[in-house]
């Protein structure tokens, strides 16, 4: 049994009132990959910024070695040879490559003048040994995403780190990247460095983990040992049932039954060969094809950043430069025509992804939430602020229901409800004909929030619209919709009954072209 | 029962006025005067005699829109930084413009005719700014600096060439354009400047004020402030507003010329009104988004420049100004320690509540 | 026509050129580690000022140009510390930076020497042959030490900013402070040096300023920190770009001393002025939606 290189004991981190780390223990071992699995907001990435010291414990120890990390800083992490890659790169993008490498540890002769030959060397060996190839003279924001990753890794390992973090390391990568990503960190592991993965894909953890730790609100409710004794690995049959369970708390929650939709319904929502590029010659939608009917809830599912964030800007009538024809209620939207987000809004109902970025003024009413775009609607002469904004509250339990209150006081969950409510009541209000695009409707939120919103998708199909929903949250979509597509560089690659297999699903959405 | 806002801008007050008198001690002890007695005489000059208050409504009234432009622009999340020129050139163009009207023009219309005149001029000069951001996403701030410096090279240039006059100024306004002076209602303001347009200007603060609570396009403006991504995403058309905001707030600016041109010169020459367009950001930070602040703030700024005049003779008035900044500064820092919602473009307000974000 | 290219034109364009390029490099400085500084027209002139007092009181040229410079870093850092410390806006910042330099220079004038316009004369630095026109001047402009301590510090700016630990850090705090800090650099001491170099490098260009009128004026600086930052925007924040905005611009303002502009007063003559306000507003218009700003100008390292 080789030595604990990192340990976590008990453990616990606040913010404010919320507990994100609740008393969780973690050992890293040398020369094993260990997984840590769980829900959205599980606590996961804290636990791992615990570790690396970007974040200190409210109270616990984490200890490297046999000493505690003190003082709990990330430099000091860094120097004791901890290093931690972020979900979102910390990178500079107008940076050579080689510059973000040393950036913080860099090499300097006589003057304070960089010796970036001297680093360019090192790296090189590094690269080599490790099979982490960056071109390393190149700018950094025209590298590939797979490539800033493998920067980020580099950077860490030329710090000498012995501990390696990564935190979702495979939510922007392609699936053969993604293998190759394990490869290599199955044989920084094997050279002796102990390596910790936070994950939400269970297959992932069944092929390349060595043992698994599973996060359920903050504490830690599971551990599993996948290498067995004498060199084998445990058989993957139902080790993902399992941990699903784990993940979930035993009880699957109450299962959601999205209201019975008749074959052939009119269609709500039909979009024709939606192409999208960013202006700099990335196509961001390539010829997107899909149709929503009448009380149909559409789920669209997709490794993060395949086009779904785009979809929904330009069916919303964010992107002017969209191509391509959008039809809802038999309208045709027209991304260029004056006021776009204004004229689509009474066939269409839209909810972004990040509600506090696109969706709210967190230092406004709750009242000035529920109305922001709706102000002098031309519809309603005799708009009753006070009373749509008692309705929209009314509808859906937001809690408090003080018109007065700021959006910021609110819980996630109850901000989302506010979000979630502008949009969808506007449309049902007044004649439930077109559709509404939802896009992470219950992203960070608790269950009793998502519940509700889960509720209210459902009436907003059985009340007659199109609905379709955009979520990371692949179980969510099975329970959700009567139909799935799968999104992958900017188009839509398969079509599945939500009955399909999580495997199955995972296939298409990984570009796996076998299934 | 006191609320934690006013506290905060009480907080505020007492704050920079104890910077102020600060300052002043040293200021004045340091020209080898006694710290009391400058006191007294800036308390003398101000508001201890008629003919001071006077004065300081006087000095308030153009800060009074300065602030109120400046104001307008910050609750949409713009930094108009450019009052100044816009408040430079519609005091020269409404000072031309006033010159030129015949003698016996009646005053409804010379006034009237006259404030439209500076208020599209102040707006004109808020155009490229505005227009800028709008379209082109190009920060005010810069464009804003440079209109700045624009007017500073084109009013002398036009005083001279286009006015014709060598002595920097523009002819004397029609008497019909002139600005009531208040002394004829209040007698014992005889002598001061204060004219009809501090009334006005106060007006308009409170009048602008309820437009800006309660009309659409004053509650977008804030929306604006606040989330401008949301906005967009929600159908407000953002350009428009985003450009709307900043030529109010350039007319508004324009309009501080009534106090100078129309209520105390009779005309307009180089420099008159200089330096009200950045103390109307100070004004308005003061101010704190209400109106009775803003108003507060102006006879504050007010009574600074009045007091440096009265002082003037043994303290150089210039300490008066070093005072303003140091206001501006410890406004700034007050803001910020009472974590005011400061709504600047400069710092778009990503206020992302910390999450367990996993 | 042979006076547009002759060496007397050469030197009057370096001698204008100096103060603009300087505050130019200061404002690459503050604004490439991502501090907004619209204050360098305030720098100038408090650099200017002391430099003059202190050379006044001593009587010594070299410590009037320390005490120029350690005045110009000083009031930067101050800057630094109110914006990224008390997180006060930095446009506020600077306007109060500039308002106070002025009414703080002019205070001291009166109270120094009571005179609201100048400070009495200062003996400065005097080599090189005498003579205004051709070799003779082009040779004393070499031999300034202000004007050498300038070039030097403007040259040397790109070059510390591409090929130095302090260079790549103030880089990376301008352009990403979060990932900066998320590798351990201390983003606001980062700044903080950033300002101070800023605050030197500008102030070598105010107290060429006073050096070469050989005494202070009331609002000498005359908007030239002003264009200073013009350029700076136009060259897309790159110090070697900015350098050469501020040379043509000198060349500019060269051509009319040595040309004699007879019709300068009440012609379009003045209108010259507008020019790099123009420029710049067009280069922002064109350049839209391509900014070259950093792309941390104005966020501070935490959330």
């Amino acid at each position: 049994m080789p030595a604990p290189v990192l340990r976590v004991d008990r453990a616990t981190r606040r913010f404010g009132e919320l507990v994100a780390v609740d008393g969780a223990s973690l050992t890293l071992e040398a020369g094993a990959v260990s997984a840590i699995v769980g829900e959205n907001g599980a606590g996961k990435s804290t636990l791992l910024k615990l570790c690396a010291g970007v974040l200190a414990p409210s109270s616990g120890r984490v200890l490297i070695g046999d000493a505690d990390l003190a003082p709990a800083t990330m430099a000091e992490a860094s120097r004791r040879g901890v290093g931690l890659v972020h979900q979102h790169f910390m990178l500079v993008g107008a940076f050579r490559a080689i510059e973000n490498v040393v950036l913080g540890a860099e090499p300097v002769r006589s003057g304070g003048r960089l010796d970036l030959a001297t680093a360019t060397a090192r790296v090189r060996e590094l690269m080599t040994a490790s099979g982490l190839p960056v071109p390393l003279d190149a700018i950094t924001d025209d590298l590939t995403v797979g490539e800033r990753q493998r920067l980020e890794i580099l950077r860490v390992l030329y710090r000498g780190a012995r501990v390696l973090l990564l935190d979702e390391p495979t939510a922007v990568l392609s699936p053969l990247e993604a293998e190759e990503l394990y490869g290599t960190l199955r044989r920084l592991a094997a050279e002796g460095r102990a390596v910790a993965v936070v994950t939400h894909r269970l297959d992932e953890v069944v092929r390349f983990a060595d043992r698994v730790t599973v996060m359920r609100r903050g504490r830690v409710v599971h551990e599993a040992e996948l290498r067995l004794e004498g060199g084998g690995r445990r058989p993957a049959a139902g080790l993902e049932e399992e941990l699903t369970r784990a993940i979930m708390g035993g009880d699957p929650p109450p299962p959601f039954a999205p209201p019975a939709f008749a074959e052939g319904a009119a269609v709500a929502l039909a979009v024709a060969g939606l192409r999208l590029g960013d202006g700099a010659g990335r196509t961001l939608l390539d010829g997107v094809d899909l149709e929503v009917r009448a009380g149909e809830i559409v789920g669209v599912a997709g490794v993060e950043g395949n086009g779904q964030r785009e979809l929904v800007r330009a069916l919303a009538g964010l992107e002017p430069r969209a191509e391509g024809t959008v039809t809802v209620a038999g309208q045709r939207l027209d991304p260029r025509a004056r006021d776009a987000v204004r004229a689509r809004r009474s066939v269409l109902a839209v909810v972004h992804e990040d509600r506090h970025e696109d969706g709210l003024m967190l230092e406004a009413s709750v009242a000035d939430n529920l109305v922001i775009g709706d102000l002098g609607d031309p519809r309603s002469i005799a708009f009753d602020e006070a009373a749509v904004v008692a309705r929209r509250l009314g509808r859906f339990h937001v809690d408090p229901a003080d018109p007065a209150r700021l959006a910021g006081e609110l819980s996630g969950g109850n901000q989302q409800k506010l979000v979630v409510a502008r949009a969808l009541d506007r449309l049902l209000s007044a004649r439930a004909t077109g559709a509404a695009v939802l896009a992470q409707p219950t992203r960070g939120v608790d269950v009793g929030a998502a519940a509700a919103i889960h509720a209210a998708i459902g009436e907003a199909a059985a009340a007659g619209l199109g609905v379709l929903v955009v979520s990371a949250d692949l179980a969510e979509l099975r329970r959700l919709a009567h139909r799935l597509v799968v999104m992958r560089r900017g188009r839509i690659v398969a079509t599945l009954p939500p009955t399909a297999s999580e495997a199955e699903i995972g296939r298409a959405m990984l570009g796996v072209e076998a299934a | 029962m006191i609320s934690s806002r006013a506290a905060r801008n009480a907080l505020g007050l007492v704050f920079a006025l104890a910077g102020v008198v600060l300052v002043l001690n040293l200021v004045a002890f340091a020209f080898g005067q006694a710290p009391a007695a400058t006191l007294r005489r800036v308390v003398e000059g101000t508001w201890g005699t008629p003919y001071g208050i006077g004065q300081v409504l006087f000095k308030a009234s153009p800060l009074l829109l300065t602030g109120l432009a400046f104001e307008v622009a910050l609750r949409t999340g713009l930094f108009n930084i450019g009052a100044e020129g816009q408040l430079a050139l519609a005091s020269l163009v409404g000072g031309a413009y006033a010159a030129k009207l015949p003698a016996g023009t009646p005053w409804p219309v010379a006034v009237l005719s006259a404030l439209v005149v500076a208020a599209l001029v102040g707006a004109l000069v808020a155009l490229p700014p505005a227009i800028m951001r709008a379209r082109l996403g190009v920060h005010e701030i810069i464009t804003g600096i440079m209109m700045n410096r624009v007017v500073d090279v084109i009013v002398p240039w036009a005083l001279t060439v286009v006015v014709g006059s060598s002595s920097l100024r523009t002819g004397d306004i029609a008497p019909g354009a002139a600005m009531m002076r208040l002394e004829r209602v209040v007698p014992s303001f005889s002598g001061s400047a204060a004219s009809a347009a501090f009334p006005l200007a106060v007006a308009a603060v409170y009048a602008t004020h309820a437009l800006l609570g309660r009309t659409r396009v004053g509650r977008e403006l804030r929306f604006l402030g606040l989330n401008a991504e949301a906005c967009r995403a929600e159908g407000v058309a953002v350009p428009r507003r985003l450009a709307q905001a900043m030529l109010i707030s350039g007319a508004i600016a324009g309009l501080g010329m009534t106090s100078t041109v129309l209520g105390y010169k009779g005309y307009y020459e180089l420099g008159l009104g200089a330096g009200a367009g950045f103390s109307g950001i100070a004004v308005a930070m003061l101010g704190r988004g209400s109106a009775t602040g803003l108003v507060l703030a102006a006879l504050l700024f007010g009574t600074l420049e009045q007091a440096g005049l009265a002082i003037n003779a043994r303290v150089p008035k210039e300490a008066m100004n070093l005072l303003e900044a140091v206001v501006i500064v410890l406004v700034a820092v007050a803001a910020h320690a009472s974590r005011a919602p400061a709504a600047t473009a400069a710092s778009p307000a990503s206020t992302s509540a910390p999450e367990a974000s996993t | 026509m042979s006076a547009v290219f002759s060496l007397t034109m050469v030197a009057e364009t370096l001698r204008i050129s100096a103060p603009y390029a300087c505050a130019a490099a200061g404002g690459v400085w503050a604004e490439r580690s991502g501090v907004i500084q619209i204050g360098l027209e305030g720098v100038l002139l408090t650099s200017a000022f002391t430099s003059v007092a202190v050379a006044h009181a001593t009587g010594s040229a070299a410590l009037g140009v320390v005490a120029g410079v350690i005045a110009g870093a000083a009031i930067s850092v101050g800057h630094g510390l109110l914006v990224e410390k008390a997180r006060v806006d930095a446009v506020v910042s600077g306007i109060a930076l500039n308002l106070s330099a002025m009414a703080g220079t002019r205070l001291a004038l009166r109270g120094l020497y009571g005179s609201a316009s100048n400070s009495p004369a200062i003996e400065g630095f005097r080599f090189g042959p005498t003579g205004s026109a051709g070799w003779s001047l082009l040779a004393r402009v070499f031999a300034d030490p202000v004007t050498l301590l300038a070039i030097a510090a403007v040259v040397a700016t790109p070059f510390v900013l591409a090929r130095t630990r302090l260079g790549l850090r103030v880089r990376a705090a301008g352009e990403n402070p979060v990932a900066a800090a998320a590798v351990g650099v201390d983003v606001t001491r980062v700044r903080l040096s950033a300002l101070a170099i800023s605050g030197a490098v500008c102030a070598l260009g105010g107290v060429h300023l006073a050096f070469d009128q050989h005494r202070f004026e009331s609002g000498m600086s005359n908007g030239r920190g002003f264009i200073a930052l013009a350029a700076v925007v136009v060259s897309g924040w790159r110090a070697g770009r900015a350098a050469m905005a501020c040379l043509a611009f000198g060349a500019l303002e060269a051509l009319q001393i040595v040309l004699q502009d007879q019709a300068r007063k009440g012609s379009l003559g003045d209108l010259v002025q507008l020019l790099p306000y123009v420029a710049t507003l067009l280069v922002l218009a064109f350049a839209a939606g391509r900014s070259a700003a950093p792309k941390g100008l104005g966020k501070p390292a935490e959330e």
